[in-house]
């Protein structure tokens, strides 16, 4: 197996360029080590983690930069990303174990394209762009288009996550990251939902609904007839229960060894019920009526 | 393709070489024939290989040997001085935190790396600190006495 070790990203970009279809990006490795153990060895390793600059969390006018080889950890532990978008601490702070935040990072987490990756659902519903680095220069994709299926994004196998760009969710909006699984820590989501509403400035209409699924589909996805539902309405009894029920209908589960695809269907069901329920009351301060 | 490592194991320099496929759990125990940290799950779930990596604690059986290049890690063979036990080694001993034992080695250095942050640690503090540590013979009350009496003694 080949090992390479760049130290820039043009670098990285011509060592993609000669070995991107059968070498491997590896950064924190922690999804990588197990490929080689118990998949297939690569014909190459390309180690990311050399490569000045891509650390890191910074303030950008009205959002957050996240550089591709920051850790999970280091976002958990941001007090900008605690206090600004709080969907994706949450999801950060509920990743795996200690020992994994400490090397996984976020863009081994978005590049992997599992559809149960755990910032997924939220960077979905942050409208969260990728910055991507290839040999003809670089491109900026939402994360709405990002995912291909799964293991598959629009880096390919020529380009390289550099950066993710987050802007701050609208000013009043409210969020929640539900995560269905069975132990606290080092499981993998039957179920994830992101749920960030906006009410109007009166509070008693949803001005904007994101909602974000995962493990439901063969990509992370948003329910996008669910939020066209319930934009520009209060959410009463009657909506909230529909709008769950179609949330449902855009999902696609899979039946695995964690979960049947039915009993996936009721889970996405019941938790953007409760996300809607839960940001509502938050945003607007009122109960459901 | 073989690659040479230099780094820093429980403060003495180590070079030697690896396969660039060699996770720093095989390095520790094939390569340097140091046996404490302890192979078990080695899909980076169960923690019973987690040592220190440059302050923090990791699964190394899901870490590239070759990112040992220029780090300093601590394994469990790196806490006792001389005969003399590390407080949280003793803590384990004096509170019969260890039944089996296979999984005690991460447990230690998890609880290390956690003593290292803090000296107070809460009881969420000690729970995030242990959740990527598995005990199947799940003594985990006796572990979380452990914690308490060595955090007391250091």
């Amino acid at each position: 197996m080949e090992y390479f070790e760049p130290r820039s990203v043009s670098e990285a970009l011509s060592v993609l360029a000669r070995h991107g279809a059968e070498a491997k990006i590896i950064a924190g490795g922690t999804d990588v080590m197990v490929d080689i153990k118990f998949k297939e060895e690569p014909g190459g390793l390309v180690n990311i983690k050399k490569i000045p600059g891509l650390n890191g969390i910074s303030e950008n006018g009205a959002g957050l930069r996240i550089g591709s080889l920051t850790t999970i950890r280091e976002i958990e532990t941001s007090a900008l990303v605690r206090e600004k978008l709080p969907v994706l601490w949450e999801a950060a702070h509920q990743f795996a174990s200690l020992q994994v935040r400490n090397t996984a990072t976020i863009g081994g987490n978005i590049c992997r394209a599992s559809p149960s990756g755990e910032t997924l659902g939220p960077l979905l519903v942050l409208d969260a762009k990728a910055k991507l680095a290839f040999g003809d220069g670089e491109k900026t994709v939402p994360f709405t288009a990002f995912f291909q299926g799964p293991g598959k994004c629009s880096a390919g196998t020529n380009g390289l996550l550099i950066q993710i760009e987050i802007p701050y969710p609208p000013a009043g909006s409210k969020s929640v990251y539900l995560k269905h699984a069975v132990r606290g820590a080092m499981d993998i989501a039957m179920v994830g939902v992101a749920v960030l509403m906006t009410p109007d400035s009166s509070k008693n209409n949803i001005q904007d609904v994101r909602i974000g699924l995962a493990a439901v589909a063969p990509t992370p996805v948003r329910a996008a007839k669910t939020e066209a539902l319930l934009r520009g309405k209060p959410l009463s009894p009657s909506l909230l229960r529909e709008a769950a029920v179609l949330a449902a209908s855009e999902s696609s589960p899979i039946s695995d060894q964690r979960s049947s695809a039915e009993y996936r269907h009721w889970i996405v069901e019941a938790l953007t019920r409760k996300g809607l329920e839960q940001t509502w009351q938050a945003a607007t301060g009122k109960e459901i009526a | 393709m073989s690659i040479t490592i230099n780094t820093k194991i429980n403060g003495s320099s180590v070079t030697a070489t690896a396969d660039a496929s060699t996770s720093l759990l095989e390095f520790l125990r094939d390569t340097l024939e140091m046996k404490g940290s302890k192979l078990c799950c080695n899909t980076g779930e169960c923690g019973a290989c987690t040592v220190i990596y440059n302050g923090k604690p990791i699964n190394s059986c899901v870490t590239m040997a070759a990112d040992a290049n220029g780090a300093e890690i601590t394994t469990i063979e790196g806490l006792a001085n001389g005969d003399k036990l590390h407080p949280v080694q003793q803590a384990f001993i004096d509170t019969g935190a260890v039944q089996c034992g296979y999984c005690t080695p991460g447990f230690i250095m998890s609880v290390k790396a956690l003593l290292d942050r803090t000296r107070n640690p809460t009881p969420q503090d000690i729970e995030e600190a242990i959740s990527g540590n598995i005990c199947r013979c799940t003594g985990y009350n006796k572990i979380v006495d452990a914690i308490e009496l060595a955090a007391q003694k250091l």
